[in-house]
Formats: structure tokens, C-alpha cells, sequence
């Protein structure tokens, strides 16, 4: 790169990225003050720094709880959704006759109607398989809502290998089964980490499912949790920001450590060629 | 006869095995419920389980009674300036972002992860947040512009009607813009460096890189981007539930179908809130069948290209 | 290869079996009595009060032998209030140590549709929290609530006014009254007096205020139009009872005796438009959340709020005395008082403790009820004949204007004009938007009146026929 051409890359990028953390850098830091502060010194470094705000709302939530209920559902459901997804996109790109596409057309459909229209008959069903009240029945509801998503983005990133990849092996008289896990697994890794990430913000954001299906204080999600004491402290800034910190920090944490993944999936798993 | 549905399984079998585990739970826990709902939009009635059979009424209704059709037909323009929004704005970003960082220089990994940092988080953070920044009283916009002399630039960006969607809408921009940067990015990593290298030794400029090389080979990521942006801001919901509430203030302003199907439909209109699901079921059917309809046109169209090429 | 796919099939087979099968032993704590963290804390100092309640409450002794543990919740939208219900409830099982209450409130964005959700797939909670006139009734009639029409002392414990928002038209009721809210101009005594302000006692002086105010630098009114409601709840609605004359005009008006756009009506939206000078600049963008910060901070002089606010204020402990004065009528009219019928307390038919509910119900009644409820939520206003001594100092402001007053009434749309049918135009948005428009400037207050006039007669009898 020619210096000019690096200099504008930093600039640009420099820019954007100010923009992007600067919101999330006001949340933090007025977390850490007494709510006068928060207006006088809206921007700056917490001159009268407190924890009150944090110790409040930790000792109203259960947080540690939530946690561990949202880690839960988000990893078994972005396991199931990851699998089930590559799997069934892996067959509806290579399989070419009329119900494969109508079944790719019919997953698609899925990603056009508002979720919360099924809400009634979903309720309904989690109480059949006395899932209401756990953690068990957000699994299901979010593998489902995963699918068109994963599918629409695998089936396109399956569509963009070359076929001879797939021939050569068949050559050798390897099964489907042996190609999917050999060959397209680790050549859709970027695509995979893509549908992963993305999946795992809806699920840990979601707030809708738990706030109908589950009532019980111990099997309560961060997403749930916190929209509540949010609605408590609406008026009091230090614990309102306290609040999302602790909704925000986690998903963070874990992304920045996932980014490393995330990206390395994304260069390493590029196709040279 | 036994040859074939031997012949059927070795060609077709094994890829039902494939999709069943995804078709499974997609149908049980989301076709199904979906589609059963939809049914409701032929019926009238309180609540979310109206019995009143009425067929196609409330569609009629939707259309000719002013009532609805006002409300029905602003959502249905503000649903579309709201994508128009994020096709150009977040989506062009995207791209610029993504060419940057397909290059080899320090600190990529840094921006990288920054750009899509806004993303992981819940609506209602960032939709607080930037009600924060925006308020007129206190926030940092409005206070930066009055500091460096230029008043009359500070809105009431939230309060006014032909500012406060636009506003949201680049909210959402600005949390979003880094899904289209990442799938670019997948795109314009993916060409080899073989091709990049010979279109320099051949004296072409970077312009000409990027819009005769980059853009073609990436092309079918154009496609699968545009259409995620067409289907994820047709629904768009949570962003204006946050910052403008269930009824897009000021006066419906910001109103899009998905706001208006839940408040419909879901949470029935303020004060009284009792829903109506029926007529909530017809406004989610009709936003299906105009998604539905883009996206058969996309898909046929990219078939038709396929073949030329 | 074939079996490789079998092992797969067999894995998710399995996944998904363990999902379910771990369902059922999830379960069983969630459903167990034991649950509540909150129950744990509590327990203890219950049982050292049991003594005493025992003595306190005889009657209960006859209860006491059938009575096994149980828990009930009780849903609610106040989630500002969690910690002032959570002693209530200590109290209540003082007196009842075998039923336990949890307070379970959701956001009031979101309550209407989960409780509706709950109570159409059975979920619901064994109590809750109706809402006045239509939203309450609908559920009534839609069987989600119980009748409460043998519930002993329930007549006997409120006055008909009461009641009458959680009755059907026969009298028939189906909640128990807990509380009304009052509304008033909450106002910054050290800025009045600094200015050498006194409380305004007619519409025409606290114009006058506002515009010393202004004069002054300050802003005179806090409130905004970014969330809508306000305006129209504690505003405008605040507004109407002094020019149209409390009960009786308002009745006049749902009679047909009179239009809905008459003088009286075009006075309150002119009121409206008088205001319009003396909100914040960018008002269109200020929030009910905004303005009571802008009040809070003492950067605006009054705000026109209701009693609900009072602990919303003590608990930011502004640097400043503060009080609340009645919205006063115009000069010659006499003073009316918005006084709401807010919230009642309704029982679950599918409740599988209506014994242990109906017990509670019954203490809604009691004084003992009204006494830690109107103190415990200041600003929210027992409406039982046994109206306790309140001892917040700003609720017993409000609670004079009452006494002050040639009258009292509930907000203007919410009695009949709110059950307009699917597909006409909604009363209250129409009030909203019009009070929005003659802010704005757009509409005039005679347009504004007219349009109200134009959409209830499109399907209110006695619009129809007005005079």
C-alpha cells in the first residue's frame, strides 16, 4: 500500500471506529457515577466514583444465574443450528431437483414473518412438552428461528466452492457423509463463524421468549433479567447504566474472545482459487 | 420397483437425511406455529385467538377503511425508506469497510472486531443509549453542536417528523454495519491474490480494481447482503420499539409494519390494549407476501444470470 | 458410511431427547413452594410476627387448621414499586403465615400482551394487577377474570365510584379497588421564591408566573411531547375537568346534552395552545423521562405530573423545596380535581388457590391493606371508606385538593369513549393527536374540538344527537 492510501485506511477506519465505541464507552463510564455526575460530566472520567449502581442491581438479580442460563441456551442452540444448518445447506445446494428448491424457498419464507405472530401456538406447544418455566423450551424456538438465516447464508457460500472440490472426492468413492465432514466443514468455516456470531447475538439479546415462557426467578435469561430491573430503574441513570453494563459486558467479552476465531475463520477458511 | 427406490435413496435419499434434523425442528417449532397464526387473519374477534370466521374482511378493511389503510399504507412507506436507508447507507459503508480491511496492514484485526462490536449488543442498549446522545437537553450531539457555534444545526432529532426516522434509521445503521462488512469481507478475501497481482502488473489503478475486478467476483455477496437487508429491516422492530415506542412517535412517523402488527396484533392500542389478532395476522400476511414476492424475483433473477453466465 | 449417518441421526435423536428429558426434573423446582429467594429472607422475621398477628387477627383462627402453605403471585405492572410491595406482602403473610405472595411485575410496555398471553394459554398468574373501565371489563367478559360479586365486605368497604370501573354495567364487580391517582403541578418552591412567586390561584395568574419564569431565564413547564402519552394523561386530561365542570359536564357530554367540540371543550384545548410558549425548546423531543430530569435538576420551574411521581422524586432528592399545586381553573370557573381510578387487584379463574386468593382479596379491604399501601407507594390513594392518615407530606398536598375542590372526576375519555369498535377511530389517539397538533401550531383549538367531534360521531350515539 502506498502511504497515502495507508493513511486515508487509518484515518477512515480510525474515524468510524470512535464512533462505534464512543456510545458504548459513555455507558461504562457514567455506569461508575452518581447519577448528578452523569449530567454534569457527561463524557469525561468518573470524578466521584461509585459502585452503587452495581452492588444494587447485583443484589437484586440473580445474576450469576442468568449467566449461566443464557451461556446454556445460547451454546446448545448455536451448536444444534450450526450442524442442522450446514448439514441441511450442504444437501440443498448440491442436491438440484424441484423439492430441493421448494424446500430452500420454504426455509427462506421463514425469515419474512415476525416471529412473534407463532407466539400463542409456541406457548402452547412448550406447555405439551412441559418445557414452560425452563430454559429447555427457548432451545427449540431459537434452533428453529436459526435456520432460514444459517441456511440462506451456508447454502450461498456452498454455492461459491468449486464443484471440482466436491467431484474429486466422490472419484475416490467417499460417501456424502464423508464430504460433508472432511471437505465442506472446514472450507465453510468463515461462513459457519458468520452464522454463529450473528445467531448468537439474536439468542442472547432475545427477550420476547423468556419474558412469555418463562416466569421462575432461577431459570430467568440476562436478556430477561435485565429488561426488568431496566423498567425498575428507569429513573435512577447509575443503576439504569449499571443494568446494561451487566447486559452488555458479557456478550462483549465473549465476542472480542470469539473475534479472534471469527476472523481467523474468515481468512484462513477464504478459498484461494 | 426395489431398484428404484434403491436408485431414489443413493441419488435423493441421503439428502433428505441431510435436511430432515433442520426440516424437523423448523417445521414443529416455527413453520407451524407461523402458519397456523396466519390462518387467524381470516378471522375477527378479541384477543389472540379471535373465532369469528369473516374472511377475506379484514384485508378489505386494511385497504378501503381509511382508519387502517392511513395507518397501513404510512407504515408500509416508512418500512420502505427505512430499507432504502440501509441498503445505500449501511450497506455502501459496508463494502468501503470491507475493502479497507481486506488489506494487509497493522492493526486490521483491531478494526476488525471494533466494527462489529455494536452488533452483539441488545436493542435496548444501544436504543437507550443513542436516546441518550440525541436528547435535546443533554446529549453529546446537540451539545457538541452548540460548542463549536453551529446551533441551528441542533435538532430535536427524535421530535420532529421528517428527522426522527432517518435518525433511527442510521442508529441502526451504525449497529449493523458491520454484518454486510463481514460478509464483504468473506467476499473480497475468497478472490485469489493471483488475479489482484496480474491486474496490477497490468497498470490498472485501485479504482479500476475494485470496480471492474472486486465487485463482479463478489457479486454473489451483493446479493445474499441485499437480501438480508431486505428481509431484516422489512421486520425491523426492536430499534423503533426502543427509541420512538410501540407506535412511532411523533405521530407515526417512524411507524413501520412490523410496529404496526404488533401493536395490532400484539399489544393492542394504548390505553385500552386489547389486541386484535385477526387483523394483526392480516398485517403480517400481507408484509410476508411482499417479502415473498422480492425475494422469488431475486431468486429467479439470479437463476436467469447463472445460466447467461 | 451408512452407520456413520445413523450415529448421527442417533446424536441428535439424543440431544434433542435430553432436552426433553431434563424438562421434568427442571421443572419440579420451578413449581416447588420452596422457590423464592425472596421466601428465605423473609421467613424468619414472618415467623417471629406470627405471635402477634395471631392476636391481631382472630378471625383468622378459624382459617388456620385447613390451611396448608401455599404461594401465590401476584402480577403487576408497577415495576417501580418491587420494594414497596415486597412489604406489603410481608405484612399480609404476617397475618396469614401460610400464604405467601410473590409480587411479579412486568414492564407496562409489556404487561397487556404477556398477561394476555398467560391468561390464554393458562399461564397466568393467580392475581394481578386490571386496568380501568374497557381493558378490564374485556378480560371480565372474556372469562380471565373472576367475578367477585359474593367477595364478602366488598360493598360494604368502598364507595360505588370505586367500584364502578371494575363492574360490569349490572354492578357486577370482578376486581378489588387498591388505588386512584391524583395529578397537579409539581413546582420548584425555591425558584418561586426567589422570583417572589405565589401560587397561582387562576389559569390567568399561573400565566402570568410562566412568563415571569421565562423572564427570569427559566424554563416555566418541564413538559414534553416525545412519548405522547403525557401530554394527554397529565396534561390535557388534568386540564378538562375545571373548564367543562367535573362530573357533571362530563356526564353532559356522554349524555348528548352536550358537543364535543362546545366552548367548554375549545377552552381546555385553548389552554393547551396558552402553554405552547412556555414548554421547553425541542419539547417535540423531550420525554416524560427528560422532563422530569429538567424538573429534577431545577431547570424548569413546574410540570404538570401526577401523584405517582412523588417517590420517582424523593428518590432523586432534588436540591430544593418542592411541592405540587391543583391545576387552576380559569378565572370564575370553579375547581375541579383529576382524580383517576387506576388500579385494582383481580383474581384468576384458573387460580388452584382461589381460597388463599380470595383471603387476600378480602385484606385488600382492610385498613391495615390501606395503610401500609398508602404509605408504602406514596401518591397512590387508598379508595376505601377507611381511608388511612397518609404521612408523606406531598401525597397529603394532593389528597387537600380534594377537600378544596368543588369536585373530583377520573380522566375525561376513559368512561365509554374508549370502547370504540375495531376499525373507528380511538378517542384517547384522537385527544393525543389533537392536543399534539395545537402545540405544534398546526391545528387550532376549534379544529382540534371538531375533530374530536367528528370522530366520536362516527360511532358514539349521543355524539351523534348532541346539542
Amino acid at each position: 500500500m502506498s502511504r497515502i492510501q495507508k493513511a486515508f485506511t487509518y484515518l477512515a477506519l480510525s474515524i468510524w471506529s470512535l464512533i462505534a465505541i464512543f456510545p458504548i464507552w459513555t455507558l461504562i463510564i457514567n455506569s461508575f457515577k452518581p447519577q448528578k455526575e452523569i449530567f454534569s460530566n457527561p463524557f469525561g472520567l468518573p470524578q466521584n466514583f461509585t459502585l452503587e449502581g452495581y452492588k444494587a442491581v447485583w443484589l437484586k438479580g440473580n445474576f450469576g444465574t442468568y449467566f449461566l442460563n443464557t451461556i446454556y441456551v445460547t451454546v446448545i442452540s448455536l451448536a444444534l443450528i450450526v450442524f442442522f444448518g450446514s448439514l441441511a445447506a450442504y444437501a440443498l445446494a448440491k442436491w438440484h431437483s424441484k423439492t430441493s428448491t421448494a424446500l430452500y424457498v420454504f426455509f427462506i419464507a421463514g425469515l419474512m414473518i415476525p416471529i412473534r405472530l407463532g407466539t400463542i401456538d409456541l406457548v402452547r406447544i412448550m406447555q405439551m412438552l412441559s418445557l414452560q418455566d425452563t430454559i429447555w423450551s427457548l432451545i427449540p424456538v431459537y434452533v428453529a428461528m436459526g435456520m432460514p438465516i444459517s441456511i440462506f447464508i451456508l447454502t450461498a457460500f456452498v454455492n461459491t466452492l468449486p464443484k471440482e472440490m466436491f467431484d474429486a472426492t466422490k472419484v475416490d468413492g467417499a460417501s456424502e457423509w464423508r464430504v460433508y465432514l472432511q471437505i465442506v466443514v472446514p472450507l465453510l468455516r468463515p461462513a459457519i463463524a458468520t452464522v454463529a456470531i450473528f445467531n448468537m447475538m439474536k439468542i442472547w439479546n432475545d427477550f420476547w421468549f423468556p419474558l412469555v415462557f418463562i416466569r421462575a426467578e432461577k431459570s430467568r435469561t440476562i436478556a430477561l433479567g435485565v429488561s426488568l430491573l431496566f423498567g425498575q430503574y428507569r429513573t435512577d441513570w447509575t443503576r439504569a447504566l449499571s443494568t446494561l453494563s451487566l447486559a452488555a459486558i458479557p456478550i462483549l467479552l465473549l465476542y472480542i474472545l470469539l473475534s479472534r476465531e471469527f476472523i481467523k475463520g474468515l481468512t484462513a477458511g477464504a478459498i484461494k482459487g | 420397483m426395489a431398484q428404484r427406490i434403491k436408485k431414489f435413496y443413493q441419488e435423493q435419499g441421503i439428502w433428505i437425511l441431510f435436511i430432515l434434523p433442520a426440516l424437523l425442528v423448523y417445521l414443529a417449532f416455527m413453520a407451524a406455529p407461523l402458519f397456523d397464526s396466519m390462518r387467524l387473519s381470516f378471522y375477527t374477534g378479541k384477543g389472540y385467538t379471535p373465532t369469528e370466521f369473516v374472511g377475506f374482511q379484514n384485508y378489505i378493511d386494511l385497504f378501503t377503511n381509511p382508519i387502517w389503510r392511513e395507518r397501513f399504507l404510512g407504515a408500509l412507506k416508512n418500512t420502505a425508506i427505512f430499507f432504502a436507508i440501509h441498503m445505500t447507507v449501511q450497506n455502501s459503508l459496508g463494502l468501503f469497510f470491507a475493502n479497507l480491511l481486506s488489506a494487509e496492514f497493522k492493526g486490521r484485526n483491531f478494526f476488525r472486531t471494533v466494527i462489529f462490536a455494536p452488533a452483539t449488543l441488545s436493542v435496548l442498549v444501544t436504543g437507550f443509549l443513542w436516546t441518550l446522545i440525541l436528547n435535546p437537553h443533554w446529549g453529546a450531539i446537540n451539545q457538541t453542536l452548540k460548542a463549536i457555534g453551529l446551533d441551528t444545526w441542533a435538532k430535536p432529532w427524535l421530535g420532529d417528523k421528517n428527522l426522527a426516522l432517518p435518525t433511527i434509521s442510521l442508529t441502526s445503521v451504525w449497529q449493523w454495519v458491520g454484518m454486510p462488512t463481514v460478509l464483504f469481507l468473506a467476499g473480497l478475501l475468497g478472490i485469489s491474490d493471483e488475479i489482484l497481482e496480474a491486474a496490477r502488473v497490468d497498470g490498472a489503478s485501485n479504482w479500476h480494481i475494485f470496480w471492474k475486478i472486486k465487485l463482479p467476483l463478489i457479486k454473489p455477496v451483493i446479493g445474499v447482503v441485499a437480501i438480508l437487508t431486505f428481509v431484516d429491516n422489512f421486520n425491523a422492530f426492536d430499534v423503533i420499539y426502543a427509541m420512538a415506542g410501540a407506535k412511532g412517535e411523533p405521530g407515526y412517523s417512524t411507524d413501520l409494519l412490523a410496529t404496526f402488527f404488533y401493536r395490532t396484533g400484539i399489544a393492542g392500542e394504548h390505553p385500552i390494549g386489547i389486541p386484535n389478532m385477526g387483523m394483526g395476522a392480516a398485517i403480517a400476511t400481507i408484509t410476508f407476501v411482499i417479502l415473498m414476492t422480492g425475494v422469488l424475483l431475486w431468486l429467479y433473477s439470479s437463476r436467469a444470470n447463472e445460466d447467461v453466465a | 458410511m451408512r452407520s456413520k449417518l445413523f450415529v448421527l441421526v442417533m446424536l441428535v435423536t439424543l440431544v434433542l431427547s435430553a432436552c426433553g428429558g431434563a424438562a421434568p426434573t427442571e421443572k419440579a423446582p420451578a413449581a416447588a413452594v420452596t422457590e423464592a429467594p425472596a421466601t428465605v429472607t423473609e421467613a424468619p422475621a414472618a415467623a417471629t410476627e406470627v405471635p402477634a398477628a395471631a392476636t391481631e387477627a382472630p378471625a383468622e383462627a378459624t382459617e388456620a387448621p385447613a390451611a396448608e402453605a401455599v404461594e401465590l403471585t401476584l402480577g403487576s405492572w408497577r415495576v417501580d414499586d418491587v420494594e414497596a410491595w415486597d412489604a406489603i406482602l410481608t405484612a399480609f403473610k404476617a397475618e396469614h403465615p401460610n400464604i405467601t405472595i410473590n409480587f411479579d411485575p412486568t414492564n407496562p410496555p409489556d404487561y397487556n400482551a404477556t398477561l394476555r398471553t398467560q391468561l390464554e394459554t393458562g399461564t397466568a398468574p393467580d392475581l394481578f394487577f386490571v386496568r380501568s373501565f374497557a381493558t378490564g371489563l374485556e378480560l371480565f367478559e372474556e372469562g380471565y377474570v373472576a367475578s367477585l360479586a359474593d367477595l364478602p365486605g366488598l360493598k360494604e368497604s368502598f364507595p360505588a365510584g370505586a367500584l364502578a370501573p371494575w363492574s360490569t354495567a349490572e354492578g357486577e364487580p370482578f376486581a378489588v379497588p387498591i388505588a386512584a391517582v391524583s395529578h397537579g403541578i409539581y413546582y420548584n418552591q425555591d425558584i418561586f421564591d426567589a422570583n417572589g412567586i405565589a401560587v397561582p390561584q387562576t389559569w390567568e395568574e399561573l400565566m402570568a408566573v410562566a412568563q415571569t419564569l421565562q423572564d427570569a431565564g427559566v424554563i416555566p413547564f418541564a413538559n414534553g411531547t416525545k412519548d405522547a402519552w403525557d401530554i394527554n394523561e397529565v396534561v390535557m386530561m388534568a386540564l378538562i375537568p375545571n373548564n367543562i365542570g367535573g362530573i357533571e359536564g362530563r356526564m353532559a357530554y356522554l349524555n348528548g346534552e352536550r358537543c364535543f367540540n362546545d366552548a367548554d371543550m375549545v377552552a381546555a384545548y385553548t389552554q393547551i395552545q396558552n402553554l405552547a410558549p412556555y414548554l421547553p425548546d425541542d419539547y417535540t423531543a423531550t420525554s416524560y423521562y427528560d422532563s422530569q430530569q429538567l424538573f429534577v435538576q431545577g431547570v424548569a420551574a413546574m410540570m404538570f405530573d401526577g401523584s405517582w411521581s412523588i417517590s420517582a422524586f424523593e428518590k432523586d432528592a432534588p436540591e430544593f423545596n418542592w411541592s405540587v399545586f391543583a391545576v387552576p381553573p380559569a378565572e370564575g370557573k370553579d375547581q375541579y380535581i383529576s382524580f383517576h381510578m387506576d388500579a385494582a387487584i383481580g383474581m384468576n379463574p384458573a387460580t388452584k388457590n382461589a381460597e388463599a386468593a380470595r383471603t387476600f382479596l378480602e385484606w385488600l379491604e382492610s385498613e391495615a391493606f390501606a395503610e401500609a399501601f398508602g404509605n408504602g407507594v406514596p401518591g397512590f390513594f387508598p379508595v376505601s371508606n377507611n381511608v388511612p392518615t397518609l404521612t408523606n407530606p406531598v401525597a397529603n398536598e394532593f389528597l387537600s385538593f380534594n377537600n378544596n375542590a368543588a369536585g373530583t372526576d377520573i380522566r375525561f375519555v376513559w368512561e365509554k369513549l374508549l370502547d370504540s369498535p375495531e376499525g373507528a377511530p380511538s378517542t384517547y389517539t384522537v385527544m393525543n393527536d389533537g392536543v399534539i397538533a395545537v402545540l405544534a401550531g398546526e391545528q387550532t383549538p376549534q379544529e382540534a374540538a371538531d375533530a374530536l367531534q367528528e370522530a366520536l360521531a362516527s360511532w358514539y350515539e349521543p355524539a351523534q344527537n348532541c346539542k
